[in-house]
């Protein structure tokens, strides 16, 4: 499990990332973050092996237009 | 011939009747929008329809087909579009108020090639706010609702797709998916849907929502409309860096060989036999396909279910990492245009280390060969689609969705091919879908799959009661 963020860390973080959340917002938000911080860090438990991450970068790609 | 009967005609049967010359262009194009206007204002499926471009579009190929210049099954035949793909001069919105006046001034590669196979543009369809998230009820267009029942959802993201198709409003459509939003609402409308290999069809000119695991690919209403769509959409595309330089079969000749001798592998054990896994009434018509399949010369193999199980955590953390960088911008400047779902659910991608993206990279190389070391027991793998039929909007709630496991997104971060079929209906009349999963570029395995189970069964004829 990953440490659990408090609602003031995630305050903390929100303005770091350029975020201008209203309070009631950052409450909604918590227990979403925490849920995914976790799924990442159970993830992690499972890597032993020393794999190389999946990617899709490639020399030749070209500028692409959205 | 009568409108609902021409409304329904398969696309294949649609097209020949067109080279028949027993109905034209216009009368296809004319039936499609008459329906969407008695039609669509309780479903919600179109946001942009585009009449006078669709008779423009029909009246050419009434021309040309009246000259003898035939460009093949797709001309003339009236289609929509998901609205995250781009269209020239139209509005494109990705049913947000993000985009609500963006009018691109290109095509994404796949609009193109349905346009230049001579398909007709009836317009624009509904979806989840930018492919995410849940029915998007706080956006500026209504959510879509689910043809069979109003009250309930259609599945999304590509929602609109779904429910246009069930409601006879087109005769095929395009739809993406990062997680299931193909398969999803094709299983809960009641129609066809295929997600291909990751890099068979182009995404170049699709809104993403995560690079590396968005799909395009065709919806409709029978195995062989989604295989002619795939033929038009499907090959190599230098404007798209993922895009797989692989030739792309004949999938309507090979879909008719039949089923004799392949093994599907069912991963039950430790995956959608869980507490919250699949819902009972999904798991008896799931189990009933199963043993249609056998009858037609299939063996069931089961698996294990463990390495598919976790790729949702894997899918999931790739997932918002990507939306969140792709929408950042947005979301430091104007959260507020997004709607609640769908930003919440971004938001969380800000909070993900570097290091957490990267574990899911390398969970995502550990679990597709996990995944893929079972092509040499089986060619093939089948799940429910779904893992419960379409619920009502009421009683919806999206916390407890994602304590279910998914059926579809560990074929995302594999970039296997799969298809969803119909395979029959609850006792409160929603529909169920049955996944075929095949080996990366077997999509010519899945059409075979689905079209001997469609053949061998009546779930693709049943109407919505519109």
């Amino acid at each position: 499990m990953a440490t659990e963020l408090s609602l003031d860390e995630l305050r903390k973080m929100v303005s770091r990332a350029g975020l201008k959340l209203a309070e009631e917002e950052l409450q909604k938000l918590l227990p979403g973050v925490n849920r995914s911080r976790n799924q990442a860090a159970e993830l992690r438990q499972l890597m032993a092996d020393p794999l190389e991450p999946a990617g899709t970068f490639s020399a030749n790609a070209r500028k692409q237009k959205y | 011939m009568a409108t609902d009967e021409l409304s329904y005609l398969t696309l294949t049967e649609a097209g020949a009747g067109l080279r028949r010359k027993e109905f034209s262009p216009v009368e296809l194009a004319e039936t499609c929008l008459r329906r969407i206007e008695a039609l669509d204002d309780k479903l919600h499926s179109f946001i942009t329809v585009t009449a006078d471009l669709a008779l423009q579009q029909a009246r050419k190929a009434e021309q040309e087909i009246g000259a003898g210049n035939y460009r093949g099954p797709l001309q003339g035949i009236p289609i929509a579009l998901k609205d995250l793909y781009a269209t020239k001069g139209i509005r494109t919105t990705c049913h947000s108020a993000v985009l609500e006046d963006w009018i691109p001034d290109h095509d994404a590669t796949a609009a193109a090639k349905l346009m230049e196979a001579g398909a007709v543009l009836l317009g624009k369809l509904g979806m989840h706010e930018f492919a995410f998230g849940g029915p998007s009820i706080d956006a500026p267009f209504p959510a879509v609702r689910n043809p069979w029942n109003t009250a309930h959802v259609p599945g999304g993201s590509s929602s609109g797709s779904g429910a246009a198709l069930a409601a006879g409003l087109c005769y095929g459509s395009l739809g993406s998916d990062t997680g299931g939003s193909i398969r999803t609402p094709s299983s809960h409308c009641g129609v066809v849907g295929i997600k291909p290999t990751y890099g068979r069809a182009s995404r170049y000119g699709v809104v993403p929502l995560s690079w590396s695991l968005d799909h395009t690919g065709p919806m409709a209403r029978n195995v062989e409309d989604c295989a002619l769509l795939l033929e038009a959409i499907a090959g190599y595309d230098s404007k798209d860096p993922a895009s797989a330089d692989v030739a792309v079969p004949d999938f309507r000749s090979e879909m008719k060989q039949g089923i004799k001798g392949l093994r599907i592998g069912v991963p039950r054990e430790h995956w959608f036999n869980e507490q919250k896994g699949t819902d009972p009434e999904t798991e008896t018509l799931f189990n009933a396909a199963l043993k249609t399949l056998v009858s037609l010369g299939a063996t069931i193999v089961e698996i294990d279910g463990r390495p598919f199980a976790t790729a949702r955590k894997a899918n999931q953390t790739i997932l918002i990492a990507e939306a969140y960088a792709y929408h950042e911008r947005r979301l430091q400047e104007a959260p507020e245009k997004f709607g609640t779902s769908v930003r919440r659910r971004m938001l969380e991608g800000a909070f993900l280390s570097a290091a957490d993206y990267i574990t899911a990279l390398r969970a995502r190389s550990a679990l597709n060969e996990q995944i893929r070391e079972n092509f040499s027991k089986v060619e093939l793998f089948a799940t429910p689609t779904a893992p419960r039929p379409p619920e009502a909007f009421a009683t919806m709630d999206p916390n407890e969705q994602n304590l279910r496991p998914s059926f579809t997104n560990p074929f995302n971060l594999t970039g296997l091919p799969a298809i969803s079929v119909p395979c029959g209906f609850t006792p409160g009349n929603l529909p169920v879908g049955l996944q075929i999963v095949a080996q990366p570029f077997h999509e010519a395995s899945l059409f075979r799959v689905a079209h001997a189970y469609e053949q061998a069964t009546e779930w693709h004829r049943h109407r919505p009661p519109l």
